[in-house]
């Protein structure tokens, strides 16, 4: 290999040019034909973040529901699904297939944080219209761009969510953390101590737990020592079970204020122990408990057409901005077209959902449609909606 | 004079140019695949290296060392670090990936010089990587932690790489570089004494040769070339992650080397190219990748000890590589 | 807060050393250490689960039925993948025994599909309060299982014929063969043992923590950082070496800082691997490539 460097120069940059002529101007109706509308979903479907695809299946759900009820202006979904394992390469492989293979109109979906923001580079420049279902991390959303929707609350609403609760208990002044020490835990924790010190009050301890471990006595005892008044729970299912326990154990009897990645339902039923649960909250994005009335039919949807299924707190919640985009492809017309598609998504205000307890609205300044979650906590052994402490709905 | 890998005979030494034709013939990729098949051979091409380079340890030198996962991190994060907080361009970035990737080399040699051999190596190995893991994870005023670090856009002699076209030209680049230049070692004087090392490390000692010496340069030479690896890795994904070098990956890496087939350059490619491209038919299902895996890997440990390159081998023996193994 | 820390420590470690110590009897009897092993763990708690949810048994019989079913998946591991590359190099083993559990845990996750499920409760006991510290019933189980099979194994391996049998066949399998001994059939048992000892532990951890299918990685490594500690080979090594090292998890992360739970293992390997290779109770044992 000894050809003379301004050769080698040549001929990339012959390449170069080569390929921009094949690129990257978004075709304004690629994935759109007579019939159907071709959408891509992306999500943990596989790997230890399986349990969150959830909430992408019952977002597929509703699309096929849709369908049933005959499709958007004639045109039925043709929902791609690309698994991401919540790995940033296996994310870059899947959004890049759905882009320039499978020729989506658009994308929605994505649990994962971390997978998100890694693919954004790849899917920003191309404009497509993109829908984040489920993850939380506000730095995919903000700045606003071209194509990218934010359809759950992203960190800083569910952060604030939470440090308002703790703060509506009378006389909240020591707080404790416990956290995962990953991008998924910091969007909830770190936006609610954020909040909490414009409040005047500063956490006084924080401990990690991380995924997979099975003990939380040198956690909960440290806690334990600082004679705290609430704690924050930053931490998945599994590792919340195993806090709770720990700390019913050891005699840590202070409030916890969880997120929105476990439910009540789930964590009393692992836990098997109503005692451990008392004074534990969790973010609660929706309008009523998972099982209460006002979910039945999207709950039906779900089991419709993934009879296996258990319903847990995340099998709705990217349903709801199922709801907006099917509102929005609606108002586009039979005309459809990728800036369509998005000029409508901006004009959707206040909208009302019927699965969230926040209201979407959209425009191109502020992608974060949703600002607000409830949350709920057991009152007299049952799962509640609360507004504050002590508020029942 | 007797046929040597050092002094092939000429129809040997003809057929081996043919082994040229592979980066000419790929040269013409770009042209034909979208976006995300050209995304496929640039991640082939980056696990190329890493396979190579993991081969060298474990095949070549028969050492059970698994700190491969740490020397791709190390390489990626070096890339990261010096482009985003130095700016350094992306050739420098590369050399000082290598250098990184041979420094952690070293380390990892002086342990398997100290007389901790398999099982433990294989652990301490396995702990060096999973603790640079932490570090990444927490020293995230460098790092970024699990944010994950941002690759700024890379350029190479001027020209942007900013979609996977001009990326796989120079990935194609540095892999036929470096392949080249192991091909070259292995083939060499201190290639053949790795091989020694591998077989019988006392008679080979007492023939006069500092196996000391040979053992370090194959941990170095290992290290420098994932440490390429994951330079362009970082340059791939355009953003590096902590959980991108744990357990799962080295395993994998593992995988890529046994299928390919150990000690074997052909091996190498064959694996990579194997274990990157097919899992991607099984995106759909839960736990469907794994079962593949494994179930690959069971099947070409029982029925195919020494890889697919082995398979090539049956057809030509000139596809023979002589330090297969045994 | 020291004594709750050594309790825990205690309990948590005596997990820990049961791993080590499934792990040990099987390097012990075939030099091969099972790098899949996590996975079964994993295994034998699906077993009970399934046992117990699906097919309604009480529990003392899915856990009899969970061991006897990994003890006779040990002998079809051994018979039907191990055997066959004996003439291999190690490295083929280690690669073997990871595939096999990937195996496991792939299917395990299919059939699971994306739940994390819980294990039923089957030691409900109060906890034990002595002073200020609180003794939980896991956690006296677990000790005494442990301890009931260190005694166990250590009786055989150093009183019986058994235990000269496992000796002889691990200095030298061509001479043990040669005195008529069956190693072939030795190995297939010893891998039944080995995981029928897993099943034992994933029994005793599911109820401790959710049952997931990646519920083996993190034990895996606690189970070599105790081996490594305790000095590889050795019995009371792995036990000895799996409490320390519970010890040192619970003490670094109350008084230094929790983050460093996560690594404590790691720490422990490579400054038993720097400083005496051999580890406390072990010797360097030098084992033909």
């Amino acid at each position: 290999m000894s050809e003379p460097r301004n050769t080698v120069t040549r001929v990339l940059g012959a390449a170069c040019m080569l390929a921009a002529i094949g690129t990257v101007n978004a075709d304004e109706t690629t994935g759109l034909t007579d019939t159907t509308i071709k959408v891509g979903v992306m999500g943990p479907f596989t790997g230890n973040a399986s349990s969150y695809s959830k909430a992408e299946i019952g977002l597929i759900a509703y699309f096929k529901h849709i369908n049933d009820q005959g499709g958007v202006h004639g045109r039925k979904f043709e929902i791609i699904q690309e698994d991401t394992a919540c790995e940033p390469a296996k994310g870059i492989a899947g959004a890049k297939k759905l882009i320039h293979q499978d020729q989506v109109f658009y994308l929605h979906g994505n649990s994962c944080s971390g997978v998100a923001m890694a693919v954004k580079p790849t899917i920003e420049p191309t404009g497509i219209p993109w829908i984040i279902a489920h993850a939380v991390n506000q730095d995919i959303s903000k700045p606003p761009t071209k194509g990218i929707f934010h359809g759950v609350p992203a960190g800083p609403a569910y952060g604030t969510a939470m440090g308002k609760f703790v703060m509506s208990r009378p006389g909240t002044q020591r707080v404790g953390i416990i956290t995962h020490t990953n991008d998924w835990a910091k969007n909830y924790c770190e936006p609610a101590s954020e909040f909490m010190a414009t409040k005047g009050v500063k956490p006084i301890v924080e401990v990690a737990l991380e995924r997979g471990q099975t003990d939380a006595t040198a956690q909960v005892l440290k806690l334990r020592e600082a004679k705290l008044d609430f704690i924050l729970g930053c931490l998945y299912e599994a590792e919340t079970v195993v806090f709770l326990r720990d700390a019913k154990r050891y005699g840590l009897r202070v409030p916890v204020m969880g997120t929105a990645g476990t439910d009540l339902e789930n964590t009393l039923a692992r836990l098997g122990d109503q005692d451990a649960v008392k004074d534990y909250y969790v973010l609660h994005a929706y309008i009523d408990n998972v099982d209460g009335p006002k979910m039945k039919a999207w709950n039906d949807i779900v089991l419709k057409y993934y009879p296996d299924e258990k319903i847990t707190g995340f099998s709705t919640i990217s349903m709801a901005s199922g709801v907006a985009a099917v509102k929005a492809l609606q108002a586009a017309g039979r005309d459809l077209t990728r800036s369509k598609f998005i000029a409508e998504l901006d004009k959707i205000k206040d909208l009302d959902t019927g699965i969230l307890a926040c209201r979407i609205t959209w425009s191109a300044d502020d992608r974060q449609g949703c600002k607000e979650s409830a949350v709920a906590g057991f009152v007299n052994g049952k799962p509640t909606v609360l507004s504050g402490w002590n508020k029942p709905l | 004079m007797a046929e040597t890998n050092a002094n092939p005979a000429p129809a040997a030494r003809r057929f081996r140019r043919l082994y040229y034709l592979a980066p000419v013939i790929a040269l013409a990729i770009p042209f034909i695949v979208n976006e995300y098949l050209q995304f496929m051979a640039n991640a082939i091409l980056v696990y190329i290296l890493v396979t190579l380079g993991f081969n060298i340890v474990i095949g070549n030198l028969g050492q059970l060392a698994f700190a491969n996962t740490a020397f791709f991190g190390l390489g990626a994060y070096t890339t990261a670090i010096v482009m985003s907080y130095f700016g350094f361009p992306y050739v420098l970035a590369v050399v000082a990936a290598a250098v990184t990737g041979g420094i952690a080399g070293f380390l990892a040699s002086v342990t398997a010089l100290r007389g901790i051999r398999l099982y433990y190596l294989a652990i301490i190995t396995l702990a060096f990587g999973e603790l640079l893991r932490w570090v990444y994870l927490h020293g995230d005023k460098v790092t970024r932690g699990s944010d994950g670090l941002l690759v700024p856009h890379p350029y190479f002699l001027g020209i942007p790489m900013d979609s996977e076209t001009p990326k796989f030209f120079v990935f194609l680049l540095i892999t036929v570089l470096v392949v080249k230049a192991t091909s070259n070692l292995m083939r060499s004087r201190i290639g053949r004494a790795i091989v020694a090392i591998r077989e019988n490390e006392a008679a080979t000692a007492s023939l006069g040769i500092h196996t000391a010496h040979y053992i370090v340069l194959a941990f170095v030479w290992s290290g420098a070339v994932v440490g390429i690896a994951g330079a362009m890795f970082a340059v791939l994904t355009g953003r590096v992650f902590p959980e991108s070098f744990g357990l799962a990956e080295v395993i994998v890496h593992f995988g890529m080397v046994l299928v390919g087939g150990t000690s074997s350059i052909v091996g190498s490619v064959i694996g990579a190219i194997t274990l990157t491209a097919l899992p991607e038919y099984f995106r759909q299902f839960p736990g469907m990748s794994e079962l593949f895996f494994g179930i690959v890997i069971i099947l070409v440990l029982l029925f195919l000890p020494k890889g697919l390159a082995s398979l090539l081998a049956r057809i030509s023996p000139r596809f023979n590589e002589r330090y297969y193994l045994d | 807060m020291l004594l709750q820390l050594t309790v825990s420590g205690i309990a948590q470690g005596a997990l820990y050393a049961l791993i080590a110590l499934s792990m040990t009897v099987l390097y012990r009897a075939t030099t091969i250490v099972n790098f899949g092993h996590g996975d079964f763990v994993m295994g034998g708690a699906f077993v009970v689960y399934v046992a117990v949810i699906f097919f309604g048994l009480p529990f003392v019989f899915a856990a009899i039925a969970s061991i006897g079913l990994m003890f006779v998946l040990g002998l079809a591991v051994s018979r039907g993948f191990i055997d066959p590359i004996k003439t291999g190099p190690h490295i083929g083993f280690a690669m073997m025994s990871i595939s096999i559990g990937y195996v496991l845990r792939g299917g395990a996750r299919t059939l699971w599909g994306r739940e994390v499920l819980p294990m039923p409760r089957v030691f409900d006991m109060d906890p034990i309060f002595v002073g200020g510290v609180v003794i939980t019933g896991d956690a006296m189980i677990i000790c005494s299982t442990v301890a009931l099979l260190l005694a166990v194994f250590f009786l055989i391996f150093h009183r019986t014929q058994m235990g000269t049998l496992v000796q002889a066949v691990f200095q030298s399998e061509r001479g043990a063969t040669l005195v008529g001994i069956d190693v072939r059939r030795f190995h297939e048992t010893m891998w039944g043992v080995g995981l029928a000892m897993g099943a034992i532990g994933g029994i005793l951890i599911a109820p401790i923590s959710l049952l997931h299918p990646d519920l083996g990685a993190s034990f895996l490594i606690r189970g070599f950082a105790a081996m490594t500690l305790g000095g590889f080979g050795s019995l009371s090594g792995a036990v000895v070496g799996g409490l320390v090292l519970g010890l040192s998890e619970q003490y670094l992360g109350a008084y230094v800082s929790t983050a460093l739970i996560d690594i404590t293992a790691y720490l422990v390997i490579i400054l038993v691997l720097v400083v005496r290779p051999a580890g406390l109770f072990g010797r360097l044992v030098a084992v033909r490539m």
